[in-house]
């Protein structure tokens, strides 16, 4: 089943005569249960394209569709609803509230819904255990350590069982042993929950725990990497060769 | 780059930090000039000179003027340099001196502020004939206020503004000498350290503020009770500590501590208004109390002097009519000229003729065994009486029997401080008479001239005729025997009948009383009594209303800039909110709260705390307490009002900006 279907995405910043293409017309597919890397060279458009994805930002031009539903022609009220409702966001700098516990972070997106406390409850209890923050649930974000935090990110995103999750450089802010850990639980999440995760990143390593690499360069799709059945440790080589022919960033020998 | 140049490109790009403190500063020194020019205007002078302290007044009015603009001003300055303390920081970062810095933002300081004097003069300049304007029309005086450039009003302010800039640049000096380069940087962040968990001991705390307070309103509407008296000025101190500390208090802790509770209650299920207008005043709770209190007691002192003086002004028909129940007032037999001379000129009058016999009593025996200290509860004093007959002329229903009593007359402050009782015996001698009146009723209605009663709200007492005729046999005893009180009928005949009573002489009186010393007294018509009211009060009023108005204006201000950095500090939040998915909408949702919070919480304190200071002396400063109380709160709600709204506009816009 394909979650979100991308068709000729173009997004031009500035006004005419300063004009920078910055996608210049990208063809994305992302069925149910993947989890999506892109990769790129800074200035590939990355985060544009995930940006435009989740309608943070808008498309010039193209079609956007997740669960079959068009972002374009949509109010910003109804926007809002859908990013709420469908979208889960895990974010380079967290982007937790300073003034809220963990728990409070994490059941935010909840805020407005109409979902009894007894699910969210036991959505909270099985995220948290899932993702080995149970005993901070009652700290405030400037107590807790950088691993914890994008955690707690993490779970916030998952706590609407969204159809897609975006991740914007989620291991970016990280030590490479607390990004292993929350790479090594965003993938049992993946594979547990079924979850839809699209992630941007720069780093070959996060990349190898998806199952599908997308490479941009200078605003198209460059090429793509399956994973298949391949050990990380291969596919990461493959990243890295990959990575290598695109020049650029990312070379970590 | 040399540094003029630097200046000017620095204060371009700064454009939208420094236009609130441009308008700070614009907008005191528009106050200040124009309240220093209405005081050298000629027309106003000759206004205000009746009230003998015009120049006091002024004075006093000024120097308090100039604490309030002070005070603003430094606390502008303050948040504006917090705002740009990155901008500092980066310039130390790459190798100026402190000394420099200090230099540059120095000239900048001095160019805004010639500039805002500028502007502010000349705004002032404009607005001084509106409160001249203002002034005259509260004096009822009609004159017409010419514009008349004061030069010592310009020197004064000049003065007056120069000291204000060195006092900010020291300040700025010195905010900029005491941090260190990475303090500069996360300035900002300081308010981060907001986030602590809540103790029991804060909740002892915080309890404790509400008792003071409540302790403070208490001890207020016993301030004039007759034990307390004894040391009027330690009470008041005692109350004035309570109020304060527990205002204090209450911002510091109670308020966090309540919030906390409906927090934990929710066990983390928090709605958008939680997120967005519990969770952020909760957490800012430390470093916004003190400012809260400051503001909440300012609102409270100006609201409370406002309302005094309103209260004194919106009495003085009142009070005049306390002194003169009646557009004229005829006593003895000095009537008929007046009389005649209205009827001459056609003009239609009722006339309502009252006997009068004094008596002598001892009010203490109407009052509570509780006011024993009392010096009026043993003091014996002439109190005059009218037959039923004439009372019933305003009274038609009245009715008394034996030597049953009605005391009227008596309001104001004396009924206040001394309350009587009814229902009780009381007393009386007339010559060798001597009688037991039974009190049955006690009104206030004026009907007795404040003359024959010693001041206006005197008593009086209203008998049988039978006991009046009885009394009436000892009338050489005392000097009042009768008063006629004449009514217009028409308004419009008011200026004519004015100028009659002043011919025939009515309004001078001489009399004989029984040891053969001649006394002159003067009764003024109503309307005479009521302008000259106005005249004296006038001036003092428009001065506190003015003040009143400069705190409001500064506490609203305060408010507003706090709100406007405040958001500035949120937007992080407001994007993260609207990226994980909430609309404009739900957030402006939390800003409503936040902002009624944040207006209404100081607002609704401030106006307990003028409550209860009225409260406890209105009535020596008049005879109405609703009705000015009640406008002068609506007035300071709705000003509060619109600053509020302009903070939730604010917020809007940060909000739509924030994705």
């Amino acid at each position: 089943m394909t979650v979100l279907i991308g068709r000729k995405i173009k997004k031009v910043y500035g006004k005419k005569s300063t004009a920078q293409e910055v996608l210049k017309g990208i063809d994305v597919e992302v069925n149910k249960g993947e989890f999506v890397g892109i990769m790129g060279p800074s200035g590939s458009g990355k985060t544009t394209l995930l940006n435009v994805l989740c309608s943070i930002d808008f498309a010039t031009e193209g079609v956007i569709e997740i669960n079959g539903q068009n972002l374009r022609g949509m109010k910003e009220k109804a926007l809002a609803n859908f990013r709420r409702e469908q979208l889960g966001f895990i974010f380079q700098d967290y982007n937790l509230l300073d003034t809220l516990t963990v728990k409070e972070n994490i059941l935010l997106p909840l805020a407005i819904s109409k979902l009894s406390k007894a699910i969210a409850e036991s959505r909270v209890k099985e995220l948290t255990h899932l993702l080995g923050i149970t005993e901070i649930l009652n700290k405030y974000p400037n107590e807790i350590s950088g691993g914890q935090k994008q955690r707690t990110s993490a779970a916030r995103a998952l706590i609407t069982n969204p159809s897609l999750v975006f991740a914007d450089e989620p291991t970016g802010a990280l030590d490479s042993k607390s990004a292993t850990a929350l790479l090594k639980n965003l993938q049992s999440i993946n594979e547990t929950k079924e979850a839809t995760i699209m992630m941007v990143t720069h780093d070959a390593v996060a990349a190898s725990f998806c199952t599908r690499v997308l490479f941009l360069k200078d605003g198209l799709i460059y090429s793509e990497l399956y994973k298949g059945d391949k050990t990380r440790q291969v596919f990461f080589q493959e990243i890295m060769h990959t990575q290598s022919v695109l020049g650029g960033d990312g070379y970590e020998s | 780059m040399s540094l003029s140049k630097l200046v000017l490109r620095s204060m371009k790009k700064n454009m939208k930090h420094y236009y609130l403190y441009f308008f700070a500063l614009i907008f005191s020194v528009t106050l200040y000039f124009s309240f220093v020019t209405l005081q050298y205007n000629a027309e106003v002078w000759e206004a205000v000179q009746i009230s003998g302290t015009a120049t006091a007044g002024f004075k006093a009015a000024t120097y308090i003027l100039y604490f309030i603009v002070l005070f603003f001003v430094l606390y502008a300055n303050h948040l504006f340099m917090k705002r740009r303390s990155k901008e500092v920081g980066l310039y130390q970062l790459i190798g100026m001196t402190k000394g420099l810095i200090v230099r540059l933002l120095a000239i900048e300081n001095i160019l805004l502020f010639v500039g805002a004097v500028i502007v502010g003069m000349l705004a002032g300049f404009f607005s001084s004939r509106v409160f001249a304007m203002i002034l005259l029309r509260v004096l009822e005086k009609e004159a017409l206020v010419t514009m008349a450039f004061s030069t010592q009003a310009l020197q004064q302010s000049i003065l007056v503004f120069a000291v204000l800039l060195i006092i900010v640049l020291i300040q700025m000096a010195w905010m900029i000498h005491r941090v260190s380069l990475l303090s500069l940087f996360s300035a900002a962040k300081q308010a981060d350290e907001r986030v602590r968990r809540f103790s029991p001991l804060q909740m002892v705390i915080g309890f404790l503020g509400l008792i003071l307070i409540g302790y403070g309103y208490y001890a207020s509407t016993k301030l004039f009770d007759i034990e307390a008296t004894s040391n009027l000025l330690v009470s008041m101190l005692i109350i004035l500590a309570t109020t304060i500390g527990g205002t204090f208090l209450v911002f510091r802790f109670s308020i966090a501590f309540i919030m906390n509770i409906i927090r934990l209650k929710k066990k983390g299920h928090l709605s958008v208004q939680d997120v967005l207008a519990l969770t952020p005043i909760m957490h800012r709770m430390k470093s916004n109390a003190k400012s809260l209190t400051l503001i909440t007691v300012l609102t409270g002192v100006s609201l409370g002097i406002t309302t005094l003086s309103y209260i004194a002004y919106y009495s003085s028909e009142a009070s005049a009519y306390s002194q003169v129940p009646g557009d004229f007032v005829l006593l003895e037999n000095n009537s008929q000229a007046f009389v005649e001379a209205l009827e001459q000129h056609n003009i239609a009058y009722g006339a309502v003729d009252y006997r009068l016999q004094g008596v002598s009593a001892t009010v203490g025996q109407l009052m509570s065994e509780e006011q024993k200290d009392n010096p009026l509860y043993t003091m014996e004093g002439v109190i005059y009486t009218i037959p039923l007959s004439d009372y019933q002329q305003k009274v038609p229903t009245a009715s008394l029997s034996g030597n049953d009593a009605i005391l009227t007359n008596y309001g104001g402050y004396m009924a206040e401080m001394f309350p009587l009782e009814k229902d009780r015996d009381i007393d009386v001698s007339a010559g060798e008479f001597k009688e037991t009146l039974h009190i049955v009723d006690i009104q206030e209605h004026s009907l007795i001239s404040g003359i024959i009663t010693a001041g206006g709200g005197g008593p009086i007492f209203v008998v049988t005729d039978k006991m009046f005729e009885h009394l009436a046999t000892q009338s050489e005893l005392y000097p009042w025997h009768e008063q006629t009180t004449i009514t217009l009928q028409a308004e419009s005949d008011r200026a004519a009948a004015e100028q009659l009573y002043q011919q025939t002489g009515a309004d001078i009186l001489t009399i004989v009383d029984n040891e053969g010393d001649t006394h002159e007294y003067k009764q003024s018509s109503y309307e005479m009594q009521r302008k000259g009211n106005i005249e004296s009060l006038g001036l003092t009023i428009f001065i506190t209303a003015f003040l009143g108005l400069a705190f409001l204006m500064t506490t609203g201000s305060i408010l507003y800039f706090k709100q406007m950095s405040e958001a500035e500090e949120e937007r992080d939040s407001y994007t993260i909110l609207r990226k994980i998915g909430f609309a404009e909408k739900d957030i402006m949702k939390g800003i409503y709260m936040k902002q009624a919070f944040n207006f209404g919480v100081p607002l609704v304190i401030g106006l307990l705390h003028s409550y209860f200071a009225v409260k406890s002396g209105w009535f020596l400063f008049g005879t109405e307490l609703t009705t000015p109380l009640w406008l002068a709160m609506c007035c300071y709600i709705a000003l509060y009002a619109i600053f509020a709204v302009l903070s939730v506009g604010y917020y809007k816009r940060v909000v739509r900006e924030s994705l």
